[in-house]
């Protein structure tokens, strides 16, 4: 699909326009490469005109041409070719494969051909896409795309997206690491991702190094993801595109094995005659063996994991309907999502997505377009917390004897006086099966992605565009806790509560461009100049009444006892000037520059505008006269340097001094407590990145690679500084610390067969990853806001802050610790003081990746993708709640994973858990079971038939393809559990605020894997 | 030609309506006000004052002077430090390493109230700096209370992390805190000698009386309130001509007997110095749980009165009935506080936060008048709490019975009220507890430390190392 976009570049680059009258002729014909495979999106352009089109699926092209003219016939990769129009009304083509890729990148502002282009910059284009795994949100699609991306699963509910970080942790406050995300224009969350349909997107391109992120000033220190969206072709008939598919989805098999009811009863006694008096009233202790009471446990006992949860449905279906007359191009597509998820008796997630992109010349001088997509999404919001409110935690806490209705003597369940069934409350004391039903979540997302654009052209060279792009996002919660539902008579809300809560996010850019453009036989320049404005606003509300009179009312006017009800804005504003120029002479000596100005209004008065540049430069070896290897088609060197900013994480008014009237009530009226003391001088963080990169096609560009080794140092990082007890005021967001993250990154792919009927194709890319936190304010740790964390000069980032588990003491079953000073101690004579350790044990992977196998032959395809983790640490809390040594985290009362049998029992065991005679000297937070999250994962397999030509020519399709897809179905890893670790719990660090994704287990929402089964058509 | 025009015209017009973006870079926000702005009004010092003294009570985001936190406070660190109470077996052992004097720089200590302190101490200056230029008819009495607040939040902490002037002869040149009087967030400063600290808390509070109001709203001190502060300064720096002084310009009567219970039940404000109403909606504090939660039979103390305290007091004794309960914790009687366990037939420990009463000054004169040898003026201030209290008071006692008396009476009547560390502290006295355990009867399991020898450098509470880790000026106390 970049193809279409250097279409589009070609068409706004064509200057003249000539109109003439002379009689025109339909030509037909098919482009194919060397080896006679048909080139799908070839560029098919009447010379030294505007007019053009490009080939369909298989190849084939129709246009209307006169006598005389020349046609040329163009494709990423290859060599561009020109006929002359004579008597004939078929041209058949052959194009060679190139020396070169002639990719365009699209940096948002402006567009570069790959070949000339001096940043580290990955571009995937929308073939790729639709090859890739159909989540619903595409930053986990970019997981083993590109190197230097890492990706993180947030988790794996329905819509959720992912953590991405490019190039390592740029930032050590929550929110700032995440890199800008711009679609058609407009900025657009990481977590509001879900609400872009994938089908909808042309390219996107990820921003790696400053060359390119320098463009975005005090928003790209940590990189940047260009999401473009599709349009249609200029004099091309309507195409039709219908997609549909349909699968299942469930969670990922459980790599151990929880207690039965029997194994259970029989722990509990064990546990019960070592003097675990808290099992004394369990049924293990008061039920014999063999007796008929524990017979009756045995029979009515549940598979809990098995009755919460379900085998999920996906569904997809989609139309796409583009095309374009002379002076016009559309695209207009309709999409509905469901994916029920895999908790039972909910919803799950479903979108609604409408999009509609259109071009138009309305003079020769002035275009003029429009990108308008919406979406509406529906998403429960199950429990995401670690408590007895969580439904997964519930499949692991509730030992099998535990029944969901509670049995009378004859194993029916009892009935209340309204005759229903009378759910258990589990000795959790929460009756999860009852709550999904009573006690429902949910949220309703309404995203408008908006650009309106218009483009005068001044002469040959001069053109300026304005733009408006709006990103506005409407979310609306509801959390009811009905009355008389779980919740209701669990802690007796006394009538039930409902929270509404909501918020309007705009993000609002005017965007002014000039540009220059010389191009002759030996220049190429493009010159831009930048004038843009950027606000963005939040409007949130929370209501929160008690007292509903109906389960079945739902508003809050229904409540009788309001609670709470307040409503919240902010805004931020960001004024931007800029010029970016690009310079290539004969594609061989290739320089680019940028400079930026940034004024953001959440910095200080004097300190509100920050400059940010950029240097590259670019060589083409192979291009030169002297350089004569014949089978490297491409050899081009880049360097780059430069200064990018980053102003998230900190509050959008922390440089001024406020007060505030709601944080502090007391009796007599209002009353003023400090909110906020100012930073006047807090400003940006900076980001410095060096870059070098080797990019070289060799043997007939059946070998591709791209090496870049880079250097990113960030100071003035954002911190919320503490100051001293005595001054009283806690913390004040300032400018202090730095840290560095430094990499190697590799890209390969392989043509290991390319014939007409054969090909297959392999690739991969890793990132080799280093970081270190060079400096902190005043040289003091900092703890983060996550689980056993913290932040050391000298350390690497996000590393576990942890007692050594020293194993069990053989002789007593006793567990043994490391004390500071690296001597085993017991629990009660761990040395005084700290005896938590650094053990360069950090949540980030050091080595990440993917790699992929695609077959094709003749129509079949069969593509893999592995994806890939290495050398990151996850403290394993849920393994920890399983292996409880008695009653160590939950209680002997939860059910055991099947391992917990193994525990120390006579002098000289080893291999063994510590005794639960000890039970209570597990208390210490150790690195017990902190584990490698190491994976290899196959995230996706794909088996695909596209229907020959010919079988379709007597029907109105023109294109057919079926196929059916794995996702997750494999995963290679020594972790208890899933691997794929991103938000702990979400109720106790959200998205937004969590700071080390991966650190722990906690029960968030599963990885789920899905098989589903698809068809593409299109007339 | 015409074509260019149109694209002037274009670009003019597109350009032109976005030359003024710079203006939008000046955002205010909208959910806060800017402090400049906060204190212009005389409305706007009332919201101040009460912004002060909401510092001094629990809220959601950080440990207050009289907070319930789990880590202690004033609420309850005088007693757990002290003899008066046991830790309970079925609670949460909350506060365990205060009670056994185990706090170290790393942890126990009372850091967050520390923390707590300076940051009502920051919105007193704060205030007092805007008030400078401030001239309403309300400022003197204002500012009066905001130097009474930043006195009393000094005084408190000094009191845990510096020595009492009387408490031995070095005191008074041994380090306290630092008394902070700047409106300066950016501060790094060192400690100040015990006597440089009280000389300064008693000019804040000499200059608050001076121009306090005799009464302000509720929850707020008025003259009174500052006068029995300052008396009761004046008792630990040993001027007892000055502490009778003040104590005698405290005129509302002590609590008469019958009233005693409902003092507590918050059904009489008798005898009331200075108290915080705690109602739902405004506050709505559940204060209590710092001593215990649950109801009375299903009671999950923390802390227990201890046995010894228990006996002490006398069966005509109201106090008894007022301040002390009989529970049942894990199927054991138990002895449980009564001071914050709710209003009548409530044990959510929502009650008024009592602060000061008038039983104190009475106290005070006793023990003062007692130090300057007027033995008969003493017993007159000690018989006007007893005849309150018994239906048949002890009386007439002289010489070292006398005082014992006087102390005595001190920890009855101030009994978990955030004076007995304190109290044990300034006489120079060991704290011995008894080994008798936690349930009413004395049977159970006693605390596990029992004595804390005078003199020992524990009576001095260790700063947190992150204080001094934050503060490089901070000093540490000897010993740890």
């Amino acid at each position: 699909m970049r193809t279409k976009f250097s279409g589009i570049l070609t068409l706004l680059l064509a200057l003249v326009v000539q109109l003439t009258f002379a009689q025109q002729k339909t030509i037909t014909g098919t482009v194919t490469d060397d080896t006679g495979l048909p080139l799908p999106g070839a560029n098919v352009i009447i010379k030294g005109t505007s007019t053009g089109t490009q080939s369909d699926f298989d190849g084939n092209y129709t246009i209307s041409a006169n006598v005389g003219q020349t046609l040329t016939f163009s494709y990423v990769g290859f060599d561009t070719k020109e006929v002359k129009v004579g008597t004939q009304n078929k041209i058949d083509i052959t194009l060679e494969p190139g020396e070169s890729l002639s990719e365009v990148v699209v940096t948002g502002y402006s567009t570069r051909n790959q070949t000339v282009q001096t940043s580290a910059v990955v571009s995937i284009s929308a073939a790729e896409l639709s090859q890739m795994a159909p989540t619903t949100s595409i930053d986990n699609m970019l997981q083993g795309k590109a190197a230097g991306v890492q990706v993180t699963a947030a988790n794996g509910k329905p819509g959720q997206g992912a953590f991405v970080r490019i190039r390592g942790t740029g930032s050590l406050v929550a929110g700032a690491s995440s890199p800008l995300y711009i679609v058609d224009g407009a900025p657009i969350r990481e977590e509001d991702l879900g609400n872009i349909a994938n089908e909808d997107i042309e390219n996107i391109t990820i921003l790696k190094d400053a060359a390119t992120t320098a463009r975005y000033g005090s928003r790209g220190a940590n990189g940047v993801v260009v999401i473009t969206t599709k349009n249609g072709n200029r004099n091309k008939d309507a195409v039709v595109r219908f997609s549909s598919r349909y699968g299942t989805t469930s969670q990922i098999n459980r790599n151990f094995s929880m207690m039965n009811a029997e194994q259970k009863m029989q722990y509990e006694a064990e546990m019960y005659a070592l003097g675990i008096t808290s099992a004394s009233g369990l049924p293990g202790v008061t039920t014999a063996p063999g007796s008929p009471e524990r017979q009756q446990l045995i029979d009515n006992q549940v598979d809990w994991e098995d009755y919460l949860l379900r085998e999920g449905v996906l569904q997809n279906n989609s139309v796409a309907i583009s095309g374009g007359a002379e002076k016009v191009d559309y695209y207009f597509s309709v999409s509905n999502d469901k994916n029920t998820g895999i908790i039972d008796n909910i919803k799950g997630f479903e979108r609604l997505s409408s999009r509609l992109n259109v071009n138009f010349d309305a003079k020769e001088w002035l275009t003029l377009g429009v990108n308008v997509g919406y979406s509406r999404s529906f998403s429960d919001e199950p429990r995401d917390r670690n408590n007895t409110q969580n439904a997964f935690r519930a499949t692991y806490d509730y030992s099998p004897y535990e029944t969901v209705f509670v049995l009378d003597e004859d194993g029916n369940p009892l009935i209340d006086e309204n005759g229903d069934p009378v759910y258990n409350l589990t000795h959790t004391g929460f009756p999860v099966a009852q709550a999904i039903l009573t006690d429902v979540e949910s949220a309703i997302e309404n995203q408008t992605l908006a650009n309106v654009d218009a483009t005068v052209k001044f002469n040959k060279n001069f053109s300026y565009t304005f733009s408006t792009a709006v990103s506005h996002l409407n979310r609306r919660r509801e959390y009811y806790a009905q009355p008389g539902g779980a919740l209701d008579d669990v802690i007796n809300l006394g009538g039930g509560s409902k929270t509404d809560s909501g918020i309007q996010r705009l993000d609002l850019t005017i965007s002014n461009r000039l540009n220059y453009n010389l191009s002759n036989d030996k220049h190429n320049l493009n010159v831009l100049g930048l004038y843009e404005f950027n606000l963005n606003e939040n409007n949130s509300y929370t209501i929160n009444n008690r007292g509903f009179p109906s389960a079945l009312l739902t508003t809050q006017v229904n409540g009788s006892d309001l609670r709470n009800g307040q409503t919240f804005r902010n805004r931020l504003t960001l004024v931007s000037y800029g010029a970016f120029a690009d310079y290539d002479f004969k594609e061989r000596y290739l320089a680019s520059a940028s400079y930026r100005r940034d004024g953001s209004s959440s910095f200080g008065s004097d300190y509100k505008y920050g400059s940010f540049y950029s240097f590259s430069l670019g060589w083409n070896i192979a291009k030169e006269s002297f350089f004569d290897v014949s089978w490297v088609d491409l050899l081009k060197l880049r360097a780059s340097y430069g200064t990018v900013g980053n102003r998230n994480g900190i509050g959008r008014y922390d440089s001024q001094s406020t007060v505030s009237f709601g944080t502090s009530p007391y009796p007599g009226g209002s009353s003023t407590a400090p909110a906020n003391i100012g930073s006047p001088e807090l400003q940006w963080e900076t980001t410095v990145t060096k870059n070098i990169g080797l990019e070289f096609n060799l043997f007939n560009n059946r070998l591709r690679g791209v090496s870049d080794y880079f250097v990113r140092n960030t100071t003035d990082l954002l911190f919320l500084i503490p100051r001293a007890d005595e001054a009283g005021v806690g913390s004040i967001a300032g400018n202090l610390g730095e840290i560095e993250n430094r990499g190697l990154e590799i890209a390969l792919q392989g043509d290991i067969l390319r014939s007409a009927d054969f090909t297959w194709t392999l690739g991969g890319n890793i990132i080799f990853l280093d970081n270190e936190i060079i400096s902190l304010p005043d040289g003091e740790d900092v703890t983060p806001n996550a689980f056993n964390i913290l932040f050391r000069e000298g350390a690497k980032i996000n590393e576990h802050y942890l007692v050594r588990y020293a194993g069990v003491d053989p002789a007593t079953g006793r567990p043994q610790y490391y004390g500071a000073d690296n001597n085993v101690y017991f629990f009660d004579t761990l040395p005084e003081g700290e005896n938590r350790v650094l053990q360069g044990k950090s949540t980030i992977a050091d080595k990440e990746g993917g790699f992929f196998s695609n077959i094709s032959y003749k129509g079949i395809g069969l593509r893999t993708d592995f994806v890939f983790k290495y050398g990151n640490w996850v403290n394993n809390v849920v393994k920890q709640n399983y292996y409880g040594d008695g009653s160590n985290g939950n209680t002997v009362a939860d059910n055991q994973a099947v391992g917990a049998f193994n525990y120390w029992q006579q002098p000289g065991d080893t291999d063994v858990l510590p005794s639960p005679l000890y039970t209570e000297e597990q208390a210490v937070n150790s690195d017990r079971f902190l584990e490698r999250g190491d994976y290899i994962r196959m995230r996706n397999i794909t088996l695909s038939y596209t229907f020959p030509r010919e079988y379709l020519e007597k029907t109105p399709i023109s294109t057919l393809r079926i196929y059916a897809q794995g996702q997750n179905l494999l995963t290679f890893s020594k972790f208890w559990g899933d691997p794929e670790v991103g938000i702990s719990s979400g109720e106790t660090i959200d998205f937004a605020d969590t700071v080390a994704p991966g650190e722990i287990t906690l029960y968030s929402y599963p990885n789920t894997k899905s098989i589903q089964v698809g068809l593409d058509v299109s007339f | 030609m015409k074509k260019v025009i149109y694209k002037m015209l274009v670009l003019s017009l597109v350009i032109g309506g976005f030359t003024s973006c710079d203006d939008e870079l000046d955002q205010l926000p909208f959910d806060e006000f800017a402090t400049d702005n906060a204190f212009v009004t005389s409305e706007d010092f009332e919201n101040a004052i009460r912004g002060t003294y909401s510092a001094l009570i629990d809220n959601p985001e950080f440990v207050a002077l009289y907070s319930s936190s789990d880590a202690g406070s004033m609420l309850s660190a005088p007693d757990v430090l002290s003899d008066n109470v046991t830790l309970s077996q079925s609670g949460r052992t909350t506060k365990s390493i205060l009670h056994n004097w185990r706090y170290t720089p790393a942890g126990g200590s009372v850091g967050g109230m520390y923390r707590g302190a300076y940051r009502l101490i920051f919105r007193a200056n704060q205030l007092l700096f805007y008030a400078e230029n401030y001239e309403g008819e309300n400022k003197a009495n204002i500012v009066a209370e905001a130097k009474a607040l930043r006195a009393l939040a000094h005084f408190n902490i000094v009191s845990y992390y510096g020595k009492i002037p009387t408490q031995s002869g070095d005191a008074n040149g041994s380090l306290g805190v630092a008394y902070v009087t700047e409106n300066n967030p950016e501060i790094e400063p060192a400690r100040e000698t015990v006597g440089v600290v009280y000389d300064k808390i008693v000019t804040d509070l000499t200059e608050a009386v001076a121009d306090i109001n005799d009464v302000n709203p509720a929850g707020r001190m008025g003259k009174e309130a500052v006068n029995l502060l300052l008396s009761r300064v004046y008792l630990y720096m040993g001027q007892w001509q000055n502490a009778i002084n003040a104590a005698n310009q405290v005129t509302t009567p002590v609590a008469p007997r019958a009233d005693v219970v409902g003092v507590w039940e918050d059904t009489s404000d008798s005898g009331l110095v200075f108290s915080i109403p705690n109602e739902s909606g405004t506050l709505g504090n559940n204060i209590g749980v710092t001593w215990s939660q649950g109801g009375i039979n299903s009671l999950v103390p923390e802390y227990v009165a201890s046995f010894e305290l228990t006996n002490l007091y006398a069966a005509d004794d109201i106090r008894k009935d007022a301040y002390i309960f009989l529970g049942v914790a894990d199927g054991d009687p138990v002895n449980g506080i009564k001071k914050l366990l709710g209003r009548p037939n409530n044990t959510d420990g929502i009650v008024d936060y009592k602060i000061f009463r008038a039983a104190e000054a009475q106290l005070n004169k006793a023990e003062a008048y007692y130090n300057l040898g007027n033995e008969s003026a003493a017993r007159t201030a000690l018989d006007a709490v007893r005849t309150r209290r018994y239906t048949t008071p002890p009386s007439g006692e002289t010489g070292t019975a006398l005082r014992d008396a006087i102390r005595l009476e001190r920890r009855l009547e101030f009994a978990f009220e955030y004076q007995r560390f304190f109290d044990l502290k300034r006489w120079g006295l060991s704290i011995t507890r008894t080994s008798d355990g936690d349930n009413a009867d004395g049977s159970g399991t006693p605390s596990e430390e029992l004595n804390l020898p005078a003199g020992s450098y524990k009576f001095q509470l260790p700063f947190d190392q992150i204080s001094i880790d934050k503060n490089p000026n901070l000093v540490q106390n000897p010993g740890y």
